[in-house]
């Protein structure tokens, strides 16, 4: 008996060296190609922890998470950015520094959850998240929850979930970095960081604030320009080269961190994170009206905060957080009726207050064991007033609602590794919007390990999963439609992964994984016109999305100073209408939803030589439906199209500071293209660089 | 191995391939028919422009974008004919064009509007442009597609305007006010200023003309919640010289009657309310029962043949697809069905250079 213990010790242990002797070589590696940055090599070393461990907490768990040096790349990156380069969720992007929203698995925006140090994110009037405001300087941990993983963290991602958060520890002593960065269309990126660490205090602040007219420009397909004879004869035509209209931005973001560590296992934490954001929403290419007639212009300024207590003995952990979000939106769409007369056509004002709570705890009786339970409550109080009317009587009225909602999440789970091999983990999860209780919310995890040699395992899961109307869904005026359901459905996955590495012939590591999915998600919700000339949200469809996704990681050292690192990944997510036809004549059913790409893929590929490093990113999108029916129109097709990035980065050391040099290269090809309808994407575009880092009489 | 890494990474380079349409303008020529206007979707710039012809029972799709090469916008709102022109209002690209319906080429455009809804002829030297959003009407000189001034609305601000459908009598033009509004205004043109007006119920969208001179239009009666009001929807029978309503007819709260015209002869309303209605306009009572009953359709968009009296209806089936139309004989009868582009909402008559408009 004591043998067969000590054997299965002796496996575990073995189990656990061979992966940490992996993570090691894949650490060591991508360590190698970040030599000269040190807040990156920090990120990194904080990695090689997470790998060297197979967390119980992630039984059966389908992540994509993003290193630092993909967060980290440049300061003009948005989180829309990042995720459009390193992973396969789709990205609609309606233009640069516009709106760009996520959607995993052939899922709509709203159905993916996100999280910041915690919290949620998502407007609660709207239900998604606008990436573009998200800059990824400000993000120290991204992870992609792929389909029931969400359910451990939220509920309601019936796509998924995306988890973003910051790093609770800095370098010690006092840190700066700045950075500016100077880009085509008058483009200016500045950051800075400071930071100052000791065995108890780590405190971070960051700032940000970027610029440009925005104003690039593109041959406009959608448009023909006339020539005219003097008699109003057209003689000539030809498509215009224009310029992005109405594109401006100025954001401005802060992050302020301190965190307090007792050294006797409890840590408080204070993030506050303040956006102020002043963005022109761009014209359409088939807008003939005049630039400096209309002024179409979105302000937005929000306040997030979390405040956090952790307390971590050997065999348990709790933690309590308390967050607030405020966030004021303005919208103006008005016109110039004489010079310098303007009339407001559209005056929409939204104030949304947040108020947080979340208290979790983790207990491992045994190694073999571990329990976790949650709950989390968000109290939301939304105004959205949207119009100015003049009533029948001459007095004044607005449009809108004033609505206050909480919303109530629970879970427990049970993680469960009966032999080494192999992990069980089952979740329940309970939510509650309103005074509406969702039914409950079950998942179940298992994963195994195939094989010690090349580490393979197997993952699957399933869970059920339940989303509630957002409060325009339910209150907005015109339209709001109080009688929507929630959107639910079943979710399933499956999957293998491996990694393996060596030192021979050359230091390599390499990962994979491939998982298949299944969702069927009923009353799905969208806003559709109506009658009276306004839009209507309905519960109109089922849906059915399947399909797989591919990750490919390969590093390697094929000579001596130089590394070589390449990521990829590829989905295939056919989202498939499976409702009743509104009439015999609907030809939507049977087909692809529309705006959600068959095919998505990415590339990443980094060459590393001493203190010099060469980027190639890649993406691309299959052709996006704009139809129901998927017919494929003159005026409503969206071909496929690849995007290639390059940048080329130079570190240089010197006594008193380092400098970072980088030149980027957006859209290498000039690609002609157009990832929603009638809203121009810029060509080929160039941003420099420069990154001073002082090192306070540090070696 | 360095080179065995430079081949992989020109691997990498994959070059563009999005792909844009360089055919040239197809040459069309249509004789009678009838123009569909198909909205598209919001903020999406795929409207489009159909043209049917009864005769042949042969449809033909973006016929704008067939014979420009360029798209016709984002959301057209309406389409009319006046001097062996068409004109076309395309509301959010703020345009209006002027195109030969012969070969659909366009002839010119009206640029500098604010938000255009319907053109409306005085003569082959004005025309009048609705807008939302907006207090004024703009004064158009369709010679050189040109602004040459505005009507000013009394009571009605500048950025919660609304100036919607019009129709002439002698020498007026009677326009409703529609949304947040509740009165049809009545410009003259020889002044061109608002010379008297008329208070209906609330959201007045569509106007017609019978053949004894009366003015009807319907109300949708706002919505639920709206600070404005919400009310049942009527349809209205108003003397166009007294400017008072001669008969008023309710419809009950909640409906969402729409679409309103009169056939060829002006002596028949049709309208929309989920299903088709018709009623004669010495008529009394609301009719009891629809000419054309829904069935499980959308009905978007409404048009009569001024000729035959065939009924042309509009089934947006979910808006995010081509729509159909299905054609009845003045009966109710199915004729024959045929799809279009995306929320089909208005019509345009061409028969043998008598133009005809409805909406």
């Amino acid at each position: 008996m004591k043998e067969d213990k000590d054997n299965q010790l002796f496996r575990h242990r073995l189990s656990c060296i061979n992966y940490c002797a992996l993570c090691i070589v894949h650490c060591a590696l991508i360590a190698l190609s970040i030599n000269a940055s040190a807040q990156s090599r920090v990120n990194r070393l904080g990695e090689v922890v997470a790998w060297g461990k197979r967390p119980m907490k992630e039984i059966g768990v389908q992540k994509t998470s993003f290193d630092s040096l993909a967060l980290k790349e440049n300061i003009a990156l948005s989180m829309a950015d990042i995720l459009t380069f390193n992973s396969s969720v789709f990205v609609k992007s309606y233009g640069r520094a516009t709106l760009s929203t996520v959607a995993f698995r052939g899922t709509s925006p709203s159905h993916t959850q996100v999280t910041w140090n915690g919290m949620r994110i998502n407007s609660p009037m709207l239900g998604m998240t606008d990436f573009s405001t998200i800059p990824s300087y400000f993000i120290d941990q991204a992870t992609l929850l792929h389909g029931t993983s969400s359910v451990n963290e939220t509920g309601g991602g019936l796509g998924g979930a995306v988890k973003l958060g910051t790093l609770p520890s800095v370098a010690p002593g006092f840190n700066l970095q700045y950075v500016q960065g100077i880009g085509s269309f008058r483009t200016f990126d500045e950051f800075a960081r400071f930071t100052y660490g000791n065995d108890h205090w780590d405190v971070s602040t960051r700032v940000v604030y970027s610029s440009s007219p925005n104003d690039y420009t593109y041959i406009n397909h959608d448009k023909r320009e006339n020539i005219y004879d003097d008699n109003h004869q057209i003689i000539g035509w030809y498509h215009p080269k224009e310029r992005n209209r109405s594109g401006s931005y100025k954001d401005f973001h802060a992050l302020q961190e301190v965190y307090y560590n007792t050294g006797r296992g409890d840590r408080f934490g204070l993030n506050a994170w303040y956006i102020r954001s002043n963005r022109e929403l761009p014209m359409l290419t088939t807008d003939y009206g005049y630039e400096s007639d209309f002024d179409n212009r979105q302000k937005e300024n929000t306040l997030r905060a979390v405040a956090s207590w952790d307390h971590r003995r050997s065999s348990w952990r709790t933690g309590l957080r308390a967050g607030y979000i405020h966030t004021r939106m303005g919208y103006d769409y008005s016109r110039e009726v004489a010079p310098g007369i303007w009339a407001d056509m559209t005056r929409s004002r939204s104030r949304v207050n947040t108020v947080y709570g979340q208290a979790e705890g983790e207990y491992s009786p045994s190694r073999r064991l571990y329990l976790t339970a949650s709950l989390s409550a968000h109290q939301h109080f939304v105004k959205s007033a949207d119009k100015n009317v003049i009533l029948q009587d001459g007095d004044r009225a607005i449009v809108g609602y004033n609505k206050a909602r909480v919303e109530l999440s629970g879970s427990a789970s049970a993680k469960w590794q009966p032999i080494d091999r192999l992990g069980l983990s089952a979740v329940v999860r309970q939510e509650m919007a309103g005074t509406t209780w969702a039914p409950v919310i079950p998942a179940l995890f298992v994963d195994g390990i195939l094989s010690s040699a090349g580490n393979v395992m197997v993952k699957a899961s399933v869970s059920r999963n339940h989303k509630f109307p957002t409060l325009n869904d339910l209150y907005f005026l015109p339209g709001g439609n109080p009688n929507l359901l929630s959107e639910s459905g079943w979710t399933y996955d499956a999957g293998v992964s491996f990694d393996i590495g060596g030192k021979k012939p050359f230091p390599f590591s390499m990962g994979g994984s491939i998982t298949w999915f299944d969702s069927r998600i009923d009353n799905w919700i969208i806003w559709l016109p109506t009658t009276k000339g306004f839009f209507s949200p309905r519960n109109v469809k089922k849906v059915h999305a399947y399909g797989i996704e591919g990750k490919l990681n390969v590093a390697f050292e094929p000579a001596k100073g130089w590394v070589f690192d390449l990521s990829g990944s590829y989905s295939w997510t056919p989202s498939i209408n499976e409702g009743e036809k509104l009439s015999p004549a609907d030809r939507s059913v049977g087909k692809q939803l529309p705006y959600v790409p068959r095919h998505s893929a990415s590339l990443t590929g980094r060459l590393t030589w001493r203190s010099w490093s060469f980027l190639y990113k890649w993406a691309y999108y299959s052709e996006r439906y704009t139809m129901s029916s998927n017919d494929i129109t003159l005026t409503g097709a969206l071909p496929p199209y690849f995007m290639s990035n390059i940048s080329l980065e130079k570190n240089l050391k010197f006594r008193p500071v380092d400098l970072q040099l980088k030149l980027a290269v957006n859209n290498l090809f000039n690609e002609d293209y157009l990832s929603v309808l009638s809203r121009p994407m810029p060509g080929i575009n160039f941003e420099f660089f420069i990154g001073i880092t002082p090192k306070f009489g540090k070696k | 191995m360095l080179n065995r890494l430079y081949i992989l990474s020109l691997c990498c380079l994959l070059f563009s391939c999005m792909k844009w349409e360089a055919d040239s303008p197809e040459n069309f020529e249509a004789t009678t028919g009838l123009f569909i206007c198909c909205e598209g979707n919001f903020q999406y710039g795929n409207a489009s422009l159909s043209y049917y012809n009864p005769s042949t029972e042969v449809v033909e799709n973006e016929v704008f974008y067939r014979a420009n090469r360029t798209k016709l916008g984002d959301v057209v709102q309406s389409m009319i004919m006046y001097d062996n022109r068409g004109w076309i209002v395309v509301n959010n690209s703020h345009v209006v064009f002027a195109i030969d319906p012969v070969s659909f080429r366009e002839l010119g455009r009206i640029e500098g509007l604010t938000s255009p809804r319907y053109i409306h002829f005085v003569n082959q030297h004005k025309a009048y442009i609705s807008q939302l959003w907006d207090n004024r009407i703009f004064i158009v000189d369709p010679a050189t597609y040109s602004i040459t001034g505005y009507i000013e609305v009394p009571g009605m601000e500048m950025g919660a305007g609304s100036t919607e459908q019009m129709v002439s009598v002698g020498r007026y033009v009677y326009c409703t006010c529609w949304s947040y509004q509740n009165r049809i205004i009545k410009i003259d043109t020889a002044t061109d200023e608002v010379a008297g007006e008329i208070t209906v119920g609330i959201q007045p969208r569509s106007i017609a003309l019978d053949c004894n001179g009366k003015l009807w239009t319907i109300t949708d009666g706002g919505y639920d919640g709206s600070p404005y009001g919400y009310e049942a929807p009527a349809l209205y029978c108003i003397d166009p010289e007294r400017m008072e309503v001669e008969r008023q007819f309710r419809f009950k709260v909640g409906d969402t009657p729409r679409q309103l015209m009169v056939n060829g002869q002006g002596d028949r309303l049709y309208w929309l309310n989920d299903d088709v209605w018709t009623m004669d306009v010495t008529a009394q009572h609301l009719p009891a029962r629809p000419i054309i009953e829904s069935n499980g359709t959308l009905y978007y968009g409404l048009t009569v043949d001024p000729v035959h009296g065939d009924i042309y209806v509009a089934d947006a089936i979910d808006y995010q697809q081509q729509g159909i139309i299905y054609r009845f004989n003045s009966a109710g009868r199915p004729l024959d069905n045929f799809y279009v582009g995306i929320n089909p909402s208005s019509f345009c008559w061409m028969h043998n250079a008598q133009f005809t408009m409805h909406d």
